[in-house]
């Protein structure tokens, strides 16, 4: 078997270049996409985890489906807010939505 | 065997995650996304979680990277831009990005072993997906939480429409 | 027989059920009724928030655990329900006249609030990861929407597409935390954890628990907004509709702290990881970046934005001294519950009068809040009873507060962060008086009297009479509040 270990360096990697994209990137669906990695990374961590742990403890898979569905339902709205404000002023580039400062 | 289809899912998660972040043309981002969400599907079989790899492809690749397509679509007259997809502060970034990976490797080595040799788990309960089932039901596991999950999905989906509704004409 | 079982078990969670029916039912009849009777629905949302105050008081000193230890009601869970409830009701008062020409799907609003109130309510009692993930997400997905409620104002959509991707970011960091406390302990329960995390005495864990507890910090200091996780919140505070933003400001806050404190004292209670010198260290950020900020503000929202910033940073100083139990009413714990209660009762008065004045002026400038004295005396007097009570002067409401987590910080030996707290204190004084300078000692620029609608007249006396007079009224929250030591 693949050690554990290993799945959670490939789960820390995924997060840690979704974390890039977020710090990074000017487009904020850009910024979603990186968002979603960085859920994927947590999944993979719960899902290792829990085969690792004790398999009968459905724990880790559930908290994995209830990632899903959050997912889902932020990925829902953000778009919804995404063409909102691109119909409100033709751009989704985080640099260039700053009518407030301070 | 094993090892080597570990290593080719891992590269699919990984290399798709890499352009994700790096692509200026948002549609070949969204395609990365989708190689990287295959990988990860990939690995959830590997970890004989077969029930949620179906639903990381029909969920996360048929729906939310589908969505996030449409919303590309939708909003494309800045996707070709002339200039960079990065903002300036990238170098902080991929510094700070690198700095966690770092740290992160030290925990992780710290906390579970890396070697080869003896690994071992006990095996996984033939009706896993039965099981998920009913601990999703079980009024002494996970039925608040299920329960939670649907008047979330219920406001996100009234707020989705609010939002995006064309304005009203009355 | 199986029935009966089912609505016994379902009793302790009656205020979460009536919280969800009611937005339902706002729902519902928004949709059936149309134009014409629209103007009842706050009343209906009233009505469902009447009832969930009489389920929330069958609990009053009930201590169960449901689901299999998913959730529990406790005297800590049924406060925070609470503040939810009070300020929801307060909000929708005074959201009845705001929205007049500004936006069209009211219903969809007050229905959508009550469904945050019921995700602060089960914030309050989540005694697992996954609960306590699922219901900070159901309270940032609906305030994601209700940030940019007003769609043709451009504010309001920039204000929520901020909040939302620092939201989504924040929360998946803090995600990333979790997962790791789940891989080892093996548990999302919290009380397992501190089962396992308490036998662990090589402290083989502590890196891996230090590493997560810094990465849930991430998620939990955003919705409480202490610094550095607050850069959302000026923003945010600035372009949401008002009634909203004092929503944040108050409820949303009480449920970070909510899950703040279940998830410390619950899970890591025996100092497995220095959590209390973090949490030391994020207070005197969070006060005195949020009140050193709040001088250059321009903009009243703005401005109120960093003092509830500043506002966080001392009540985190109550979960540093969380050991302190000293006494009938003394206690850290019992400090935090206290000081949001009364912060809740005189922010949501300051914001009244920022509504009350934006409706007459259409501005949240403060210079326009030159010669509000001539222009409504009441008004102006009530904004200075909510900044004496805001900066902690007797016998105001916040004073309460403060006197309860700076007595306990000093008693506990952490005399610095005391320190540093009064000093703040003393610092905020020059920004409200910057607001009361412009209120009582400048010419106005329009003579026309402001009048508050009766709504809003409402809501502003329960917030005055409660910020003057907490000591009295509240005598039955004190007693809860030392109950809940948790």
């Amino acid at each position: 078997m693949i050690p554990l270990s290993w799945y959670v360096l490939v789960s820390a990697a995924l997060f840690c270049i979704g974390l890039f994209g977020v710090l990074a990137r000017r487009n904020a669906v850009a910024i979603l996409m990186a968002v979603e990695l960085m859920l994927n990374a947590v999944n993979v961590n719960l899902v290792a985890f829990w085969r690792y742990g004790e398999p009968q403890a459905m724990a880790g898979q559930v908290f994995a489906l209830i990632v899903f569905t959050v997912a889902a339902a932020e990925a829902a709205v953000g778009l919804a807010l995404f063409i909102a404000i691109y119909r409100s002023r033709d751009t989704v580039a985080v640099e260039e939505i700053d009518l407030m400062k301070g | 065997m094993t090892y080597a289809v570990f290593i080719l899912f891992t590269l699919m998660a990984l290399c798709g995650g890499v352009l994700v972040v790096t692509q200026r043309n948002l549609v070949r981002a969204a395609t990365a996304l989708v190689l990287s969400l295959f990988g990860v599907a990939g690995l959830y079989v590997l970890l004989e979680a077969g029930f949620l790899a179906a639903v990381q492809v029909l969920v996360y690749i048929g729906a939310i990277a589908i969505l996030i397509i449409f919303a590309i679509m939708l909003t494309r007259r800045m996707v070709q831009g002339d200039e960079s997809g990065l903002n300036r502060q990238w170098g902080w970034a991929l510094v700070s990005a690198v700095v966690m990976f770092a740290l992160f490797c030290y925990v992780v080595v710290k906390a579970w072993p890396l070697a080869l040799g003896a690994v071992s788990a006990p095996a996984v309960p033939a009706d896993s997906t039965e099981a998920l089932g009913l601990a999703l039901l079980d009024w002494e596991q996970y039925v608040l939480p299920f329960e939670i999950a649907s008047v979330l999905l219920l406001s996100a989906m009234v707020g989705a429409v609010v939002i995006a509704r064309e304005k009203h004409d009355s | 027989m199986a029935e009966l079982t089912v609505l016994q078990a379902l009793g302790p969670l009656s205020p979460q059920l009536v919280l969800l029916l009611a937005a339902l039912l706002v729902l519902g009849l928004d949709l059936a009724w149309g134009e014409k009777r629209r103007g009842w629905l706050p009343s209906v949302a009233l009505l469902g928030l009447a009832g969930t105050i009489v389920a929330t008081m069958s609990l009053w000193g009930r201590r169960e655990v449901l689901f299999g230890g998913v959730f529990v009601v406790d005297p800590s869970a049924v406060f925070f329900q609470v503040i939810a409830v009070l300020a929801t009701a307060l909000v929708i008062l005074m959201s009845i006249d705001y929205f007049e020409g500004r936006a069209t799907y009211t219903g969809e609003f007050y229905s959508l609030l009550l469904v945050a109130s019921l995700a602060i309510t089960l914030m309050a009692g989540s005694t697992d990861l996954i609960m306590v993930y699922l219901s900070i997400e159901l309270l940032s997905i609906v305030s994601y929407v209700l940030t940019g409620f007003m769609r043709e104002d451009r504010r309001s959509n920039e204000a929520a597409l901020k909040y939302f991707l620092y939201g989504a970011a924040a929360s998946a960091t803090m995600l990333y935390g979790m997962s790791l406390l789940y891989g080892i302990t093996g548990s999302t329960n919290l009380e397992e954890m501190a089962a396992v995390l308490g036998a662990d005495a090589g402290g083989s864990m502590s890196w891996v628990v230090l590493a997560a507890v810094m990465l849930l910090l991430v998620g939990f200091g955003f919705k409480v907004s202490a610094v550095p996780f607050h850069q959302w919140a000026p923003d945010v505070y600035e372009g949401a509709p008002t009634p909203f933003t004092a929503f944040l400001s108050v409820a949303s806050k009480a449920g970070g702290f909510a899950v703040l404190l279940r998830f410390f004292l619950t899970a890591l209670p025996d100092l497995s990881v220095n959590w209390v010198g973090l949490i030391a260290a994020l207070s005197v950020m969070t006060m005195t970046v949020g009140n050193l900020m709040a001088i250059f503000q321009k903009n009243i929202k703005r401005m109120l934005a960093y003092s509830s910033i500043a506002q966080a940073g001392y009540i985190l100083i109550g979960l540093v001294c969380w050991r302190h139990t000293l006494g009938a009413y003394g206690g850290g714990i019992s400090g935090v519950l206290l000081y949001l209660l009364a912060y809740l009762f005189t922010n949501l008065g300051a914001f009244t009068v920022v509504i009350i004045v934006e409706r007459a002026t259409g501005s949240n400038e403060i210079a326009d809040y030159a010669g509000l004295m001539r222009r409504n005396p009441w008004l102006a007097a009530a904004l200075f009873v909510f900044f004496l009570s805001l900066v902690g002067i007797p016998p105001t409401a916040v004073f309460v507060g403060k006197l309860l987590i700076f007595s306990s910080a000093i008693r506990l030996g952490y005399y610095g962060l005391a320190i540093i707290g009064v000093v703040n204190g003393v610092i905020s004084m020059y920004y409200y008086y910057g607001v009361m300078r412009q209120a009582f000692f400048l010419p106005p620029k329009e003579d026309t009297p402001i009048v508050a609608s009766p709504p809003l007249a409402v809501a502003l006396g329960v917030t005055l009479v409660m910020t003057l007079g907490f000591l009295v009224f509240a005598q039955p929250f004190i007693q809860l509040a030392s109950w809940s030591t948790l």
